[in-house]
């Protein structure tokens, strides 16, 4: 009963915000705002040229290629640094400053070091996606209940059985957290950096429409952008529920932080 | 206003929730409980877990509505058919919560002064009072703590001193002192008395320790499991002052403990 | 031994980069005499201040803007559990929405001037704080609310002395990703469209092949932000002293 209404509200709200699109766009124009049908029509059409599965896999490259790269050493970074206490106290506040540093701004660096190719979106997505992971599992191991581990060091474990056994699985769903933060922001900062500069990716079929000025265009890409992160967002929520599935969760808290991009 | 009437009465008060799925009721938690409280008497209500004891203070409190039957206050009904709730009874009535409930972000005094400053009533004659309530408890040199850095005893009885300084003529208490370690308790419990014995408030005190219902109480109601009605109404005989450390010694202890015991089972 | 540490690294961080500058060449990497030094320049002749100002500005805006919004809407949204529901989906998924790819159609509207940086900033902003006023008030005690109601607390009582110092925490843990941010948003904005501010100093000397300029850019930018967290730090440990050490939010 409330469940139906509640599906029917949400689907009025999807209505709602597609008539004040169609509305927008007939007030304001075609060529300002186009309106809904002719902007999924433009999408279906660069779906079917290939062009958007063209450039969605450069950005798709460059997002798994920086992801990877950064998220490796992210995730495993951490473990070795809780055996060393300090020097993790020494790097520490060099690391804090370089997750506060705003690295989409060093895009410029990137583009004068790697060219526009490829290589600059992934060292921006790299940089973003190293610090979130890195955080996010530190906050993991730092979580890890020492009595635990007095625990199995008690009962004869080795270290390296402790981290296996006792470490890793208490960190899993933080690590876990890290990279689900990242996703949007892997995509995100492959767009942004393809924007600043690039002649290729979904970024750069965002700036072409508009240098063209087929708004509709714009509008597709942007669409189909929007589309591949909520996809992905849910592809990585849907991997870690089900390895997760022991933990309760908060839909909004955990969405918390990809709000940025 | 009728002078012989009770202070507090309850006449045939039942609750019962709505289901999850909001389409229908759930069985009743409370049915048909009456009772009726004088003007200055310690009350203390005792029952099995899960009785709705606090269903049952919420209501009193009027922060939950009956399902059916009435709650008088000095002789009329506290709330006309259908009409919103008005938590507190307009200050009438005061509440001590399970958790202590302290404004974390204020101080120790700021929490005190909270209900003088949130009704207007805040001057050099009640800010007196609340010093000398601090004083009384022991909190005197705490006032500029925050409640984080104050012990689970002394956020009780900060939290109770909070309710006396309104002076509201009706203080309804919900297993205040369940959390703290037996010596703290008792020491609560002294405080408690004394500063009723001072005031002689009306006093409404939930508990699970069959003890300390004997202990506190002018007279004590025994609840039944749900649906929760009052299955025993005894009054306390023991001589005030108490002396809450020997209270087991006291001739009359033994016998109420078992009548209520048998009752609670 | 731990802050002399830290001193070595920093100094080795900066032989590094002298190094790489003699490795790589004054094209890839720039020298930190230079760009010591053209700070000093830029200092000198005032042309860093007018950039920084007019960054700071579209930051202000673009952030005050969204933050009202995001603190508006919960605060709407808390009225109504139904409209909660419905809505928060449509919220979650226009989250998708990639902000900065926005920033051409939005040039298209409102031409190269501010509004489309200001724009993106607040859209960002908005969505920063929407969620931590949203689970802020999601996270109040409601036994405080009934405490406050029941010793004669009003509503305006009631909204200011608790829903908003319950508030303060999340508040805060919002602040502090959403300010810097807001600022990174205005600097990446410049790169995509301005003709000043520190955004479009680091993208004009990129073009130009100006390396030292590019770096000296960044330095700012980063020395700002970072400064920007140093403060929102200080300044929640002020209001917030009431707090045990331990407890935070995390964001």
């Amino acid at each position: 009963m409330h469940k139906a209404r509640t599906v029917l509200d949400r689907v009025l709200v999807v209505a709602g915000v597609i008539a004040l699109w169609q509305m927008a766009s007939l007030s304001a124009g075609a060529y300002w705002v186009p309106a809904p049908w002719p902007v999924l029509k433009t999408l279906w059409a660069m779906a079917q040229s290939g062009a958007l599965a063209r450039h969605a896999s450069y950005t798709f490259q460059a997002a798994a290629w920086g992801f990877l790269i950064g998220g490796l050493p992210g995730a495993v970074l951490p473990f070795i640094l809780r055996r060393m206490p300090r020097l993790s106290a020494i790097l520490d506040p060099y690391l804090v400053g370089g997750y506060g540093i705003p690295k989409l701004a060093l895009a410029p660096l990137f583009i004068l070091w790697f060219g526009i190719g490829i290589e600059s979106k992934i060292a921006v997505v790299a940089s973003v996606v190293f610090f979130l992971v890195f955080f996010n599992t530190t906050a993991g191991v730092r979580a890890i209940d020492p009595k635990l581990v007095q625990m199995a060091r008690l009962v004869g474990a080795s270290e390296l059985l402790i981290a296996r056994r006792v470490i890793w699985p208490s960190a899993v769903p933080f690590i876990f957290a890290g990279l689900r933060v990242s996703t949007p922001y892997a995509i995100g900062g492959a767009v942004i950096a393809e924007l600043i500069s690039s002649n290729r990716g979904l970024g750069y079929l965002v700036q072409l429409g508009a240098m063209n000025f087929k708004t509709v265009e714009v509008f597709a890409a942007i669409l189909a952008i929007t589309l591949i992160v909520i996809g992905a967002n849910a592809l990585v929520n849907g991997i870690e529920r089900r390895l997760l599935r022991w933990r309760p969760a908060n839909a909004l808290n955990k969405d918390a932080a990809s709000g940025g991009m | 206003m009728n002078a012989a009437a009770p202070l507090l009465e309850i006449d045939g008060l039942g609750k019962r929730f709505p289901s999850r799925d909001g389409r229908s009721m759930s069985p009743w938690v409370i049915q048909n409980l009456s009772f009726s409280v004088k003007d200055g008497e310690f009350v203390t209500i005792i029952g099995p877990s899960g009785a709705g004891k606090s269903t049952l203070l919420n209501m009193l409190a009027q922060t939950d509505a009956p399902s059916e039957g009435e709650i008088r206050f000095r002789g009329k009904p506290v709330r006309e058919a259908g009409a919103r709730l008005s938590p507190g009874l307009d200050c009438q009535i005061g509440y001590v919560f399970q958790d202590d409930t302290l404004l974390p972000w204020r101080t120790t005094i700021d929490n005190v002064l909270f209900p003088l400053e949130a009704q207007g009533r805040l001057d050099d004659a009640s800010r007196a009072r609340a010093e000398t309530l601090m004083k009384a408890v022991g909190l005197n040199g705490f006032e500029r703590y925050y409640p984080h850095e104050l012990s689970g005893g002394m956020r009780k009885r900060a939290a109770l001193i909070r309710t006396l300084v309104y002076d509201p003529p009706i203080i309804l208490m919900d297993e205040p002192f369940g959390a703290l370690d037996a010596q703290t308790r008792v020491q609560l419990q002294e405080d408690l008395l004394r500063l009723w014995e001072a005031g002689r408030k009306t006093i409404l005190f939930i508990t699970h320790d069959i003890a300390e219902a004997i202990a506190l109480g002018d007279r004590t109601l025994v609840l039944s499991r749900a649906p929760t009605h009052i299955i025993g109404d005894h009054s306390i005989d023991i001589p005030r002052p108490r002396n809450l450390r020997d209270i087991y010694a006291v001739p009359q202890f033994a016998g109420l403990y078992e009548t209520i015991r048998a009752q609670v089972q | 031994m731990i802050t002399t540490g830290r001193i070595l690294l920093g100094l080795a961080l900066l032989a590094c980069w002298e190094w790489g500058h003699r490795v790589a060449g004054n094209l890839f990497v720039a020298s930190p005499m230079e760009v010591v030094q053209r700070l000093r320049e830029i200092v000198e002749d005032g042309s860093l201040w007018g950039h920084a100002a007019s960054t700071l500005w579209i930051t202000a805006l673009g952030f005050a803007i969204g933050f009202f919004f995001g603190v508006l809407l919960p605060f709407l949204l808390d009225q109504s559990e139904r409209a909660t529901k419905a809505i928060e989906p449509a919220v979650l998924a226009s989250m998708g929405i990639p902000k900065f790819a926005l920033a051409p159609l939005l040039i298209l509207w409102f031409g190269i001037g501010d509004a489309p940086k200001v724009v993106i900033i607040a859209f960002m902003t908005f969505y920063m704080i929407f969620i931590s006023t949203f689970s802020g008030l999601r996270g109040v005690d409601h036994k405080l609310i009934v405490m406050a109601k029941i010793v004669g607390a009003d509503p305006m009582k009631l909204a200011r002395d608790v829903l908003w110092r319950s508030l303060q925490p999340y508040m805060f843990a919002g602040l502090k990703v959403a300010l810097p941010r807001a600022l990174s948003a205005a600097i990446v904005g410049e790169f995509l469209v301005a003709d000043k501010g520190l955004g479009y100093m680091i993208e004009h000397a990129r073009q130009m092949g100006d390396t030292t300029g590019v770096f000296t850019g960044i330095v700012v930018v980063t020395a700002l932000v970072l400064g920007l967290n140093w403060l929102l730090e200080r300044l929640q440990a002020k209001v917030m002293a009431w707090r045990p050490k331990d407890a935070s939010v995390a964001h």
